[in-house]
């Protein structure tokens, strides 16, 4: 029996490739305690130094991540950490998703919390420790990891949502997300237990593991618990993604988040979700594609409608660009549903996840370049902007404009944007899967999407009447100015690479 | 290396694009150094796009020497209906190009720095031979259409420009996605799409009925197919006459020209259920706009819903090739495509001029215009009777050529058709009495007496000399037009009508 554990031990030991194999997250781990090392020794005048190192760090090992895997070379399906860890996503591109947006959001945290006197030091620490979660928890290979990844990640966010400890919007929002973030892992973890419990048993293995339920389902042994089961893992992940009917809680809580926790929900939170149910569908429950491929289906047409028509009734721009993201997330499932349901699906000779990956980092760039053109409008209060108070901003900014255009375009699909042409990749996986009806309401919903993405841009665009006072210029920094630049020519660039 | 033709061909796309964006990044310039660069744009396109039209009717050099590559996965190249489309639109852009340089506007650098995109797109739309590709650059060029109608624009631009916003991307995405389809049934990869790879690959598959209708219907919206109009009378109004130039003149020809390659050949539009749809719409077009226009208070709207109504014939071209069989009203449907794309930008910009003078849209407070603007008024005159087909103008032989291929159709068709040149006639000269003869107005008096105003001056003569040269030459040598798309059209012919197929279905 001793030796049984001893045995088992061993294959659980980590081996140095294992660490190798997750450096980038371990590097983000390491600039998050960094970040709470210098709050104790910087002295205050060098407090710039704090968000400084975390962007330097970031943009290093995202360097790193993309450059391959931290210089080690392995089969992408060989399992890490005792099989608590596997690569089944194209992680170079994973990793720049989530590195990117932690990186954008510190850029526009710098700014935002100092004018609020909030501290940077622990927006960032926290930010950091979130970011690591989220790139373990694509990795995942087995229920303890994701779910013990997930939930560092979701603590981290609900205190990333109420920063702002003097905005009631913000505190009301963190309550908000912690209601309904607490009852999504509740579903998740009642998800696992039962999954755990159909499947497992004598015999079975570690039925908790991934490729061991994929393979328990495929020999026939689930029954109609496990159904319920996955059912409920997978809506924990929805939930995620801010997938119908799991997106109430979106736009209240991204319109009263500090601003740079909204980009960052909408962005790398909303990755997580996409990535992790795309991890679950096609691993653990793949040998349900029959069941599955239909209800995401099913799914991905209610929230591209849903989000669209929601997004269509409100005249806030936070609030828009929130159930916008819904929409997006439509989109995701929808290439996921693809991916369900046929397994070799293919766009333009990009596989489905790479398709999901690219879709990504495009919703990344236009999301970021949208709110960081956005953040040069002074606004009353954080969770108020009405479209209106973008009218005249063209004369006031054309810097702001420009980039406004170019990241509300992108968010449309407006070709020759890198945004069209992610979407293009999308409706191609739809045609190659035969998904006639969410591809159909894929183009009912773009089609809605300009009437309000247009509206935003209308005001902004429009010349303004004469009669306007506080028409006076507005100063956008040279930083502001770089990263405004440096993002819309991204989604001019991106698109024509993508298509090489 | 490529061929000096090809050369000259990336020269005429990538000179409006590449002035443009130093236009818009130099916002400081001078002005007279942007002007000077602005002009380089426009002029450029204009002496190389006639020219490569006459180059490309000449047998002894082969089309492969118009083609090459482009960084972006797919290349220019030209055609026999691309050829004759690229040199009007070159025209109308420096007609357009010279009307904004005369007019004073905020922001005058990025003003015409977006025209010139918008330009630089048109014309990539008629230079590349990829199914994605021109779709691409007519997206390319709506982008800089909402700016400019947005800011520049005149009363009603706001919801006008959301209208038009709304309806264009509706048709983008419905023809994009019926586009899409038809590459997918004909299993090519990205650098194989192009017109002639689908509709060969689709010959003997057939493509998906609903990749027809998708793109019958998306296409037709960008064309303002009735009932899918109604965005453009206003779009047009209340867009900055040089725009509306470019995109009435030019532009909207991209859903024409999509139909006309893509739709008759791989997609088989003019087929079945379908076919039968395009012939009621477009009698639609013909008819009842035609009514619509009859009711205009206001010349700019007018003009707007006229260049609606005339493109029922156009339509009728495309069906009666389509569904007939017959080569020379798909001739015709190029012919008056490239023709009704001058005069309506010559109306656009003569009627800004009678705007300038009468201060007003409106006929009732215009009225005895020429014994003021002489050549004005004679030079509105031209573009009238060229826009109903006055024969000397080129207008004429593509509405005859449309009438005279419709022939064999039930007489109630042709007497429908055949219904605009009258209703034509009506308005159009019921415009220019009420613009330039009778009586002078009160108003205009009053204005003249205020601000005393002379005949036009030598920058709209020139432009608007230009769009009607253009023209008479059409209209004297139409072979300037039918040399190119001759070959062509017999070509797209057979593909809707494989040759297996007895030669009347009906």
């Amino acid at each position: 029996m001793s030796a049984g554990i001893d045995l088992a031990f061993k294959s659980l030991a980590p081996r140095a490739s294992d660490w190798a194999a997750i450096l980038p997250e371990l590097g983000v781990a390491a600039l998050s305690l960094f970040a709470l090392l210098q709050a104790m020794v910087v002295p205050a005048r060098l407090r710039w130094l704090i968000p400084a190192t975390a962007r330097a760090g970031l943009v290093l090992v995202a360097v790193m991540a993309v450059t391959g895997d931290g210089g080690v070379v392995r089969p992408a399906d060989e399992a890490l950490f005792g099989g608590l860890l596997r690569h089944n996503l194209p992680m170079a591109g994973v990793r720049l998703v989530f590195l990117s947006s932690a990186l954008l959001t510190s850029l526009m945290a710098g700014r935002f919390l100092a004018a609020r006197g909030a501290g940077l030091a622990d927006y960032h620490h926290v930010l950091l420790v979130v970011t690591a979660a989220f790139m373990l928890l694509v990795q995942s290979d087995h229920f303890v990891p994701f779910f013990v990844s997930l939930e560092t990640a979701a603590v981290g966010l609900y205190v990333l949502v109420g920063y702002l400890r003097r905005s009631e919007a913000s505190l009301e929002a963190g309550v908000k997300f912690l209601v309904a973030g607490g009852l999504s892992s509740a579903f998740l973890l009642m998800g696992m237990v039962l999954v755990y419990g159909t499947l497992g048993g004598p015999g079975a293995g570690d039925s908790l593991s991934f490729p061991a339920i994929a393979r328990a389902l495929a020999a026939g042994k689930g029954t109609v618990l496990t159904l319920a089961g996955a059912a409920m893992i997978v809506g924990g992940a929805a939930f995620k993604l801010g997938a119908f009917p799991f997106h109430s809680w979106i736009p209240d809580v991204y319109q009263g988040a500090p601003t740079p926790t909204t980009a960052y929900l909408a962005t790398a939170s909303k990755a997580a979700g996409a990535l992790s149910l795309l991890l679950l569908v096609t691993g653990p429950f793949a040998p349900l594609a029959a069941k599955v491929a239909p209800a995401l289906a099913g799914l991905a047409l209610l929230t591209l409608l849903a989000g669209n028509l929601a997004a269509l009734a409100t005249a806030d721009i936070k609030r828009a660009l929130a159930l916008s993201g819904v929409s997006h997330a439509g989109f995701l499932l929808a290439a996921i549903t693809a991916a369900v349901a046929r397994t070799d699906a293919e766009a333009f000779s990009y596989p489905a996840e790479n398709v999901v990956v690219l879709y990504l980092l495009a919703y990344v760039a236009g999301t970021f370049l949208t709110l960081h053109s956005l953040s040069a409008v002074p606004a009353r209060e954080d969770h108020e902007r009405p479209f209106i108070s973008l009218r005249g901003l063209i004369r006031r900014s054309p810097a702001a404009t420009a980039g406004l255009c170019f990241g509300v375009g992108s968010l449309a699909g407006v070709p020759p944007s890198v945004g069209f042409v992610t979407k293009l990749l999308v409706l191609a996986l739809l045609v190659k899967a035969g998904l006639w009806w969410v591809l159909g309401a894929a183009l009912v919903g773009v089609a809605i999407s300009i009437h309000y993405y247009f509206g935003i841009l209308r005001e902004a665009v429009s010349r303004p009447g004469e009669d306007r006072e506080d028409a006076a210029p507005l100063e956008v920094g040279a930083v502001s100015r770089f990263i405004i630049g440096a993002l819309s020519l991204s989604t001019l660039a991106a698109g024509v690479l993508i298509l090489l | 290396m490529a061929a000096l033709p090809a050369q000259l061909l990336q020269a005429v796309v990538a000179t409006p694009v590449a002035t443009g964006l130093l236009l818009i990044a130099g916002r400081r310039l001078p002005r007279a150094l942007g002007d000077w660069i602005a002009l380089a744009g426009f002029v450029l396109p204009a002496a190389l796009a006639p020219w490569l039209l006459l180059t490309w009717t000449d047998l002894s050099i082969p089309p492969e020497a118009f083609r090459s590559g482009g960084p972006w996965g797919f290349g220019l190249s030209l055609n026999g209906f691309s050829a004759p489309l690229l040199a009007m639109t070159s025209i109308v852009g420096l007609a357009a190009g010279i009307k904004a340089m005369t007019q004073d506007v905020e922001a005058r650098h990025a003003y015409l720095g977006l025209l010139l995109f918008m330009l630089g797109g048109t014309l990539g739309v008629f230079a590349t031979d990829h199914v994605v590709g021109f779709y691409f650059f007519h997206e390319f060029a709506l982008i800089p259409t909402f700016i400019l109608t947005l800011f520049w624009g005149g009363e009603g631009r706001r919801p006008a420009a959301m209208q038009m916003a709304i309806y264009l991307t509706v048709g983008a995405m419905a023809s994009l996605a019926g586009i899409l389809l038809a590459v997918d049934a004909a299993g090519l990869d990205w650098a194989g799409a192009t017109f002639e790879g689908v509709a060969d690959a689709l010959l003997a598959k057939g493509a998906p009925r609903a990749a027809g209708a998708l793109t019958l219907f998306g296409l037709g919206t960008l064309a303002s197919l009735f009932p899918f109009h109604s965005w453009a009378a206003s779009g047009y109004s209340a867009a900055p006459t040089p725009a509306a130039m470019l995109h009435a003149g030019a532009l909207k020809k991209f859903g024409l020209y999509g139909l006309a390659l893509l739709g008759l050949t791989s997609l088989r539009v003019t087929e079945g259920a379908l076919g039968g749809w395009l012939l009621w719409l477009a009698l639609g077009n013909t008819v009842l706009i035609g009514l619509v226009c009859l009711t205009q208070v206001d010349l700019k709207r007018l003009v707007s819903w006229s260049s609606v109504a005339h493109m029922g014939p156009v339509f009728l071209g495309l069906w009666v090739a389509g569904a007939r069989g017959s080569a020379s009203g798909l001739d015709a449907a190029v012919l008056l495509m490239t023709a009704h794309g001058l005069s309506c930008a010559a109306l656009f910009l003569l009627s800004n001029d009678v705007r300038v003078r009468a201060g007003s849209y409106r006929f009732e407070e215009m009225g005895g215009l020429a014994s003021r603007a002489p050549v004005l008024a004679a030079m509105f005159v031209a573009a009238s009777m060229a826009s109903l087909g006055l024969p000397g103008f080129g207008n004429f032989w593509g509405e005859i050529g449309v009438f005279l291929s419709l022939r064999a159709e039930p007489l109630w068709i042709q007497a429908l058709a055949a219904s605009t040149v009258v209703i034509t006639a009506v308005y159009t000269l019921r415009a220019v009495a009420a613009a330039f003869f009778g009586p002078e107005s009160a108003a205009l008096a009053r204005r003249a007496e205020a601000a005393p105003f002379g005949d036009i001056g030598w920058t709209s003569r020139l432009a608007a000399g230009l769009l009607l040269a253009a023209l008479v030459a059409v209209g004297f040598m139409p072979s300037l037009v039918t040399d190119s798309t001759n070959r062509v059209s017999a070509d797209v012919v057979k593909y809707a009508r494989p040759a297996a197929k007895t030669p009347s279905a009906r």
